[in-house]
């Protein structure tokens, strides 16, 4: 215990105090790149380390990373705001006289980026510790799990299509090998594959969607935020452009119909993956549609975005009910999330200071959740030996700390206020509201209420999990000798997500701020419902 | 005037192969043939080289000949060599140069005394397919295809006692020649419409024609025919059938240097000969059809297959689909990107077919089946065929996703967005199958306990050592053959 918590704390602090200079000058040490290179520097270390010190060395550098991350939250400037620690190294410009490519390797952060990349960070190092008992292949299995950080990164951090599609497909490859090789379950096989073609397609129509806006400006670059200077001044990108973006960032962000690569490919993914995936690489749907979709297309956002709407609206509502008639464990828990996705997306639909700020906090408070939900389930199921809910059973008796943890993760998922999923969700419906008396849109003072509904079906079916998994009585008897509650190694990292998931609750006015430096300026670029 | 350097690539092989020839004499029967393979690899190299006396880029220290405005020229310009001639130029004779190394692992798993004119021969259809791309004429473009298909031919063929060898060299004869013929009933056509068989001229009088039915037909005949022998869909029929039968070497090299060579025929006669107003939206709608038809087909008839040869041979029709996308693209962005996409696929490529002839060295087989739990049993030989296959499908960050994407963005730069999203859509396809041949089943692992294949890079220096395994390693795949096909 004394070694795990070193490990934690040296490493955090080192990166913590890695650098104390203000934004400005800070043009010397590439912040945003250590946090794409550090997990890629871990990967080299595990390559060449002997097995045992896999995890040693992941979680020093995850530890590193989230350091950095808590940095680069709190010296973020929030008083002057806009892109920050930017980074802009051309790399592929010229091919030939008139084709300027416009590929430049530029990372920053704005308001909402700094959170994403918290985000990110704290999940790394959440999955780093909860993958701490991981017996097949562990040198494989860490190279992979840095790999799909590396790509998440990358992908928030990335101001240039071109950076953002490539590392977003990056990010998908790992996630293969670690569904099918680590999963558990049947069907691991089928689910990893069905999950790769599914994100692959979508990144398909995203290709198309970049390459289609590259086409239509006409300074031919990639770089995002030319580009929305671009729209800001008038010039269309294409009306119907919009949609491929809404196709393939709908696909990462499992909205319904094509959400179905989520339950199986949760089902069946080992933890660590799930809290990544589940927690930040499918957030990353709603982030870039506001990083890319909303700044780049207005004129085409604010048409169809009623549309998307109705169907975001169907997500919450559709996959609560389906999550309540689902017997496994785990894709109760992954249909919960693509019900709380299709919030974040609702919240965008607003169109209202409110409402997308609340989708932010959502982004971030979802991220957290969900990988608490799937760093527990996947405890209680990997000593349970099944995710069946008709074998599970009782477990309040063997395991009450993990009781204790579920019962308050279900709240935080049900919206308990105190806990962030409370504020996201009310930012978001009051937004809606708004919009409803702002824009003329009534459809949406329609629609609120039944996504409002939503929530009390997520109570229903988490009380049913809370219920059915450790209060029923106990099944099955070998559970009693057999199961014994979580050490601490195990609920380090869920505490830690559900500290981080009350301070939110609890304070989230530096959240919301962050996050409004990105938001009022994007509304005020898009004009609102009007 | 006849500049030597206009062809000295082609000299350099043909000589090469002419000097083996005559070696080849004064070898004994069961000699391993070590300095005529040193023989054939310096030529290659030579050829390479003299590349670079060719370009005339103005820092070659040995020679003083050619500059970038004086191209060299041959036979009154009928051979006449420019960038992009050198370009496809490295590409195919890099290509030999592979295939050549990857042929005499495959001899020593496949014995044969007929080492020395298999390279003869390999070298000629490489000087043929070489001199394709500096073309500048019909015939002489005609009579350096021909050159390289009836040397492919003799090597698909090239393993007498095999059945499957045979048929693969039948095939490939009767549809090659039946392809050859429509491309030259084409080409008769353009002659008798301009009465001038030079490229440049024909394009600089059909400017001044008006379309007509006969002269459309004259297009699809010289699609037809060159499609034929990049095997773009509908015309792809042969491929499976003769890659799967070719010795494995040549599979590779048909994959990789036949459809460059074909590329540069095509890019050589539609953008400069036939790109005018009255023929381009024929034959650009064409290879459009084309090119959707590949990637469609090509990548769906790729997901059934057992045979690991005849999956790469579909995989090579679909990618063949990809490149035609930026070929009928056109323009600079384009035909650039043609040409980076198949430097790209020769690496990729090649490097698939030398883990499959390994393995096939070791396993005696070219079944999908046959490659499980390679991870393990071959580390080495499981990451290079990972790597090459995933370039193939286009993920980052190798060098298939940048080719990809070049590819597609020029379409989608001249509005053939349908065509780009044909492509992108059947390319996530790929990945399924690609991953088939190297799947993570630790489960098949742990119940069959394969032999291993390579496990240590030295082995592969050395692998005479083994050759004892190596039958063993044969018989153990037979009776698990024989197993699967009984239970």
């Amino acid at each position: 215990m004394f070694q795990v918590l070193t490990v934690i704390l040296l490493p955090l602090s080192a990166g913590f105090f890695s650098f104390h200079s203000t934004a400005q000058e800070l043009n010397f040490f590439p912040v945003l790149s250590t946090f794409i290179a550090a997990p890629m520097i871990a990967v080299l270390l595990v390559l060449m380390a002997p097995d045992k010190y896999a995890r040693w060395i992941t979680l020093l550098i995850s530890s590193f990373v989230l350091g950095l991350g808590l940095k680069l939250f709190f010296s973020y400037q929030t008083a002057v705001g806009g892109f920050q620690f930017v980074e802009d190294v051309p790399w592929v410009n010229n091919l030939g006289i008139n084709y300027n490519l416009g590929i430049n390797y530029s990372l920053g952060v704005d308001g909402m980026g700094t959170l994403m990349v918290l985000s990110v960070a704290i999940a790394y190092f959440a999955g780093a510790l909860v993958s701490w008992n991981v017996s097949l292949r562990k040198k494989e299995y860490f190279i992979l799990f840095s790999l799909l950080a590396v790509g998440i990164f990358g992908a928030y951090e990335s101001l240039n299509l071109f950076f953002f599609f490539l590392f977003y497909e990056f990010s998908i490859l790992p996630m293969y090998l670690l569904v099918g090789i680590w999963g558990t379950g049947e069907r691991k096989e089928y689910a990893a594959m069905k999950m790769t073609i599914y994100l692959l397609a979508g990144s398909v129509f995203m290709f198309v969607g970049f390459l289609a806006v590259y086409f239509a400006s006409n300074v031919h670059t990639f770089d995002i935020r030319t580009l929305s200077d671009l729209s800001a001044t008038g010039l269309s990108l294409g009306f119907q452009n919009v949609w491929f973006l809404f196709v393939g960032f709908g696909v990462l962000s499992a909205l319904f119909p094509i959400h179905t690569w989520s339950p199986d490919g949760y089902g069946s993914a080992p933890t660590a993956a799930s809290m990544l995936h589940a927690g930040v690489l499918k957030n990353l749907g709603g982030y870039s549609l506001l990083r890319i979709a909303l700044p780049l297309m207005p004129d085409g956002a604010k048409h169809w975005l009623p549309y998307l709407a109705i169907l975001a609206l169907f997500n919450m509502l559709y996959m609560a009910i389906v999550a309540l008639k689902q017997t496994n464990f785990k894709h109760v828990i992954a249909y919960s999330s693509i019900s709380h996705c299709g919030a974040i997306l609702f919240g965008i639909c607003t169109l209202e200071v409110t409402g997308l700020n609340g989708a932010v906090i959502q982004l971030f408070s979802h991220g957290i959740i969900a990988a608490i939900t799937f760093a527990l389930v996947g405890l209680v199921c990997e000593k349970a030996h099944t995710s069946e809910l008709s074998k599970l059973g009782g477990f309040a008796a063997c395991m009450p700390v993990l009781a204790g943890l579920f019962m308050a993760v279900a709240m935080a998922n049900v919206g308990l206020p105190g806990l962030s999923g409370f504020v996201g969700e009310f930012l978001v419906f009051l937004g809606s509201y708004q919009s409803g008396f702002h824009g003329g849109f009534t459809i949406y003072q329609i629609l609120f209420p039944i996504g409002i509904l939503s929530i009390v079906l997520t109570a229903v079916y988490y009380l049913r999990l809370l219920q059915m998994v450790f209060f029923e009585k106990i099944k099955n008897p070998q559970f009693k000798e057999e199961v014994k509650d979580g050490s601490f190694i195990e609920i380090l990292p869920i505490a830690v997500l559900l500290i981080v998931s009350l301070i939110i609750g609890l304070y989230p006015k530096p959240f919301v701020d962050m996050s409004n430096l990105t938001i009022t300026p994007l509304i005020g670029h898009i004009g609102g419902f009007k | 005037m006849i500049q030597v350097q206009a062809f000295l690539p082609e000299l350099w092989l043909v000589v090469t192969a002419f000097l083996i020839l005559v070696a080849e004499l004064f070898q004994k029967p069961d000699s391993t043939r070590i300095f005529i393979k040193g023989i054939a690899v310096v030529g290659v190299l030579g050829s390479l080289l003299s590349l670079c006396c060719v370009g005339g880029c103005g820092t070659c220290p040995f020679s003083t000949c050619g500059s970038v405005e004086s191209l060299p020229e041959a036979f009154n310009g009928f051979l006449k060599t420019d960038g992009l001639a050198l370009f496809f130029k490295f590409i195919i004779l890099s290509a030999t140069l592979l295939t050549l190394l990857i042929s005499f692992r495959y001899f020593k798993a496949n014995p044969t005394n007929y080492t020395s004119e298999f390279i003869a021969i390999l070298l000629f259809s490489a000087a043929g397919a070489s001199a394709l791309t500096s073309a500048r004429e019909l015939i002489t473009l005609y009579v350096s295809l021909e050159t390289l298909t009836i040397s492919s031919y003799l090597l698909a063929s090239f393993m007498k006692k095999d059945k499957t060898s045979n048929e693969a060299g039948m095939k490939y004869l009767l549809l090659g020649a039946f392809s050859s013929a429509l491309l030259l009933f084409g080409f008769s056509y353009l002659y008798g419409f301009t009465g001038t068989t030079v490229i440049s001229e024909i394009g600089k009088d059909l400017a001044t024609q008006v379309s007509s039915p006969l002269l459309t037909l004259a297009v699809i005949m010289i699609v037809a025919g060159l499609a034929f022998k990049i095997s773009l869909a509908p015309f792809h029929m042969w491929t499976p059938d003769v890659y799967e039968g070719a010795p494995t070497p040549i599979t590779a090299y048909l994959s990789v240097a036949s459809k460059t060579a074909g590329f540069a025929a095509f890019v050589r006669l539609f953008w400069v000969g036939l790109s005018v107003p009255a023929l381009q939206p024929t034959w650009v709608g064409l290879f459009g059809v084309l090119a959707a038809l590949s990637m469609i087909l090509g990548n769906l008839e790729a997901l059934p297959q057992k045979n690991i040869k005849r999956l790469m041979a579909y995989s090579s029709i679909a990618q063949a689909g990809y490149i035609t996308t930026g070929f009928l693209a056109g323009g600079p962005l384009g035909l650039s990107a043609v040409l980076f996409y198949l430097f790209i696929y020769l690496f990729s490529n090649m490097g698939v077919f030398l883990a499959i002839t390994i393995v096939y060295s070791k396993t005696g087989s070219d079944q999908i089946e046959d490659f499980a739990g390679i991870w393990k049993r071959s580390p080495l030989i499981g990451v290079v065929l990972l790597v090459c296959l995933l370039s193939l499908a286009g993920i980052p960050p190798l060098a298939g996703f940048a080719g990809k994407w070049y590819l597609f963005s020029a379409a989608i730069s001249k509005g053939y967005v349908w065509i780009a999203l044909v492509g992108l859509i059947f390319s996530t396809v790929s990945l399924y199958y690609y991953l088939q041949i190297d799947p993570p089943k630790p489960q098949l692992e742990r119940k069959t306990r394969l032999p291993a294949i390579e496990k240590h890079f030295g082995r592969l220096m050395a692998e005479e050592s083994c050759n004892s395994e190596r039958k063993t390693s044969i018989q153990w795949h037979k009776k698990e053959r024989l197993r699967r096909k009984e239970g």
